[in-house]
């Protein structure tokens, strides 16, 4: 894996035309000499980072046979789930709260059976890992240096992902993530799992590049079903329309793969409770004022009743007191 | 001869007693003012040989001097005019056989003798009361204010010429008489929540901050109704008791902002603006401290339109008032406290454009800028805040049913019951709301049922809430069951007062 390594420093596009310059990678290393190479190995064992290349016996199998499989992987947390069965969750940044709520508790369903990837941005990506870290097994894909972070914000989702479980990126320390990074890193993404789950997608969405690569790769496309006309889940609504699996939970996705999802432990619900849910499923989104007076019960009663549902994942606050089951 | 005439000057809410003495010799004409007299004081003077002049009286054309005294204070404001008159006329012998034992004398001199008014009246002369004197000399124009005071003669002139006959005995000035506090005698800066459409929920809240005393915080769009709704506020609130309206009283009578009727008989509902500077919104000034608009709002309601347009700083300098209930301002010219216990209300937009979470607009806001909008408003005063609430622009048809409406004074009726509650079961405590609580009421007065306590749990791991937002859920439950009649915190009361917390974001 030295060979690699030397290239370390160089921009992503030039360490690939060097690459290919090159008919055996150890040629490089007189050119940067050893010196550096040292000096990279020192860093990554004190900060506990290892480098995975297509050449190791632990390269994740599938993304060895996808399309373009990156030549060599840094990693940080958890080794062992390289060779995990991945599923990919991604979604748009701007995502509706109750795609991001079941996005997060799929991921938590989904990490029985499987290491979710993602990677991790606001909305749709940092919902599906929040799920996967509550079911333990999260890998997330940087478009940038293994020290890096993009959005800064995220700084300490992505320390408690390196602590649960694995951080993977293509590039060496220092990359600073670049627009067309994000779509390299996609490519990752789609290329390590199984199947790929959009959340929400708008018409030209990051999400989309990454179905497409799984498309590309052979790979199962899922997506949720938005209401037609909402323009962050219109890219969804085109994937289902050409032929991606339509999802509404991780038991679609269990059962495109043959598997048999833990029968859910019910709820107790108090009849309060009941019947609020019922008004809610009966018509989607709706104010909690309306709620109340469907369910007919004072308006204070009814914000209790949605407090305890939502503690209960059931129901999701959509923003102006409105609320929606899921 | 020497002349000793008592007048009055402040120190924060407090009156100082300063001795005007005054001295005509023999001597080459002259008129010197000595004991730290500030130029205002000074520039008496020239007003008080004009008025002296213009009122038929002599102007004695001797050595005069005039100290304050203790010459150790610096006195400012034009107060002292009438006194320095009045011992000009006792030194030079013009007030031969007056009775001026004990009495105090307050005002400003127009150049032609009439006298005006001067502001913080009625804190003076609460203290000067306290210090034993019980005669007063005010201006007329201050005369409404000074009614309030009971158990001392006061008597209110319009000129310089009826003081000297007054206090000749030619001819008595009639003393004022004492006036009966009436609270919330008109009701002109509060709306009625009988105007307010829809908005069942932020109704709900602020029935509950008010019945606790708990601050409030509404979210919403632009045009929404958040103002409106704070408006409502003080409308709401317990009527005044006389010693409240006597202590909000006094610190807008120093702020030099009372209204004609002399008291404040309303809860006061203050809007500064979102430029205001910190010394502004907590007091200050060059030499004599004047209250903020924290102060200012003592008793009654502090709203903040727009909260993160506010600058950071003067926000936080809001935090250690709001736990403490007062605020100590030093400055250059001395440190004093000014009582602050108001009610925060603040109300922002949910993001820059203000169309997050609406129901038929869509957010051009990408998730970057919402956040930093976001946390222009720190933790810790959010913390500080127990009422969360949404105002949403739900379209009036969408609630089919013909809502009733209920009147501002409806809901008073509630928060009465709710507040008395709440004197009676801190009547050994020294508070006298909900939100007031410490950990130490909190322990005695808020048991938890079990499974109060379990959901309280659940929600403290899934929301990720601070201690201190732990004891405020607490204290809004507590509130919820009081309006609720209950004695226990039942598992409703925990849900609705979690639901109040939108802002500590469910995980």
């Amino acid at each position: 894996m030295l060979w690699l390594c030397a290239c370390a420093g160089l921009e992503y596009r030039e360490r690939v035309a060097r690459l290919r310059a090159v008919s055996r990678p150890a040629e490089l290393l007189t050119e940067s000499g050893e010196e550096e190479v040292g000096r990279l190995l020192a860093r990554m064992e004190r900060e506990e980072v290892f480098a995975v290349s297509l050449l190791d016996e632990d390269y994740p199998a599938l993304l060895k046979n996808s399309p373009s499989p990156p030549l060599l992987l840094f990693g940080a947390g958890r080794r062992e789930l390289l060779k995990a069965r991945m599923f990919c969750i991604v979604g748009s940044r701007i995502t509706p709260p109750w795609a991001e709520k079941l996005a997060k508790l799929t991921a938590e369903r989904l990490s029985r059976r499987f290491a979710v990837v993602t990677g991790l941005a606001e909305g749709g990506d940092a919902a599906a890992l929040e799920g996967a870290l509550a079911g333990g097994s999260p890998v997330c894909v940087l478009p940038c240096g293994i020290d890096g972070c993009y959005p800064a914000a995220h700084a300490s989702l992505k320390e408690r992902v390196r602590r649960a479980g694995l951080l993977l990126t293509e590039y060496p320390f220092g990359t600073q993530s670049k627009k067309f990074h994000f779509i390299a890193r996609n490519r990752i993404l789609a290329g390590l799992a199984e199947g790929t789950l959009v959340v929400s997608a708008g018409k030209r969405s990051g999400a989309l590049i990454t179905a497409n690569f799984a498309l590309d790769g052979g790979r199962d496309v899922f997506a949720f079903p938005h209401n037609p006309g909402a323009a962050q889940g219109e890219g969804c609504n085109e994937l289902i329309k050409k032929g991606a699996y339509l999802a509404t939970g991780a038991e679609d996705i269990f059962a495109a793969y043959g598997m048999q999802e833990d029968v859910r432990e019910e709820v107790p619900l108090t009849p309060a409770e009941r019947r609020v849910l019922t008004v809610l499923k009966e018509s989607g989104e709706l104010h909690a004022a309306v709620i109340a007076e469907r369910a007919e019960i004072p308006v204070y009663e009814a914000a209790a009743t949605l407090a305890s549902l939502e503690l209960k994942n059931l129901v999701v606050k959509a923003g102006g007191n409105r609320y929606t089951a899921v | 001869m020497i002349a000793k005439i008592v007048c009055y000057c402040l120190n924060g809410l407090e009156g100082v007693p300063v001795e005007v003495e005054t001295d005509v010799n023999k001597g080459i004409p002259a008129y010197d003012m000595v004991g730290l007299p500030d130029t205002a004081v000074k520039e008496s003077k020239e007003r008080v040989r004009s008025a002296l002049k213009n009122s038929g009286m002599l102007f004695p054309m001797n050595k005069i001097t005039i100290n304050f005294a203790p010459a150790d204070i610096r006195k400012e404001g034009a107060a002292f005019d009438l006194a320095v008159a009045v011992s000009l006329l006792k030194a030079s012998e013009q007030l031969v056989g007056a009775d001026l034992k004990d009495t105090v004398f307050l005002g400003e001199l127009a150049l032609n003798g009439d006298l005006r008014p001067v502001s913080g009246l009625l804190p003076i002369l609460i203290s000067a009361k306290g210090h034993g004197f019980s005669r007063f000399v005010i201006p007329a124009a201050n005369a409404a204010e000074a009614r309030y005071l009971g158990g001392a003669e006061i008597y209110p002139a319009c000129t310089l010429t009826e003081v000297v006959r007054h206090v000749m005995g030619t001819e008595r000035i009639l003393p004022l008489e004492t006036a009966e506090f009436v609270p919330h005698a008109e009701k002109k800066n509060s709306a009625d929540l009988k105007f307010v459409k829809g908005q069942p929920l932020a109704r709900r809240a602020l029935e509950i901050a008010v019945a606790g005393g708990h601050n409030l915080l509404m979210v919403g769009p632009p045009g929404t109704g958040k103002t409106m709704l704070a408006r409502c506020l003080p409308g709401i609130m317990p009527d005044l008791s006389f010693d409240e309206a006597l202590e909000i009283t006094k610190i807008h009578s120093v702020a030099g902002v009372l209204g004609e009727e002399g008291i404040v008989s309303e809860r006061p509902f203050r809007t500064p603006h979102h430029t205001a500077t910190t010394v502004s919104m907590c007091g200050g000034g060059n030499r004599v401290v004047h209250p903020g608009e924290i102060s200012l709002a003592h008793g009654g309601v502090l709203f903040l339109d727009e909260l993160p347009e506010y600058k950071r700083s003067t926000l936080e300098a809001l935090r250690q008032p709001l736990e403490d209930g007062k605020i100590t301002v030093s400055r250059a010219g001395g440190t004093v406290t000014f009582p602050a216990r108001f009610m925060l209300c603040a109300s922002m937009n949910p993001c820059p454009c203000g169309n997050y979470g609406s129901a038929n607009l869509t957010c051009s806001c990408t998730p970057a800028e919402i956040r930093a909008y976001r946390k222009k408003v720190s933790g810790p005063l959010l913390d500080r805040i127990d009422l969360q609430v949404e105002v949403d622009n739900v379209s009036y048809d969408e609630l089919v049913s013909t809502e009733k409406r209920e009147t501002s004074s409806q809901v008073k009726e509630r928060v009465d019951v709710a507040r008395n509650i709440q004197r009676h079961r801190f009547s050994q405590s020294g508070i006298s709301t909900n939100a007031e609580m410490g950990e130490r009421e909190i322990a005695a007065f808020c048991a938890l049922t079990e499974e109060s306590e379990k959901i309280l749990r659940a929600a403290f791991e899934r929301m990720k809430l601070s201690a201190r937002a732990r004891g405020r859920i607490i204290k809004v439950a507590r509130t919820i069951a009081d309006l609720d009649g209950s004695e226990e915190i039942l598992p409703k009361h925990v849900y609705e007062a979690v639901s109040y917390r939108i802002y500590d974001k469910m995980g």
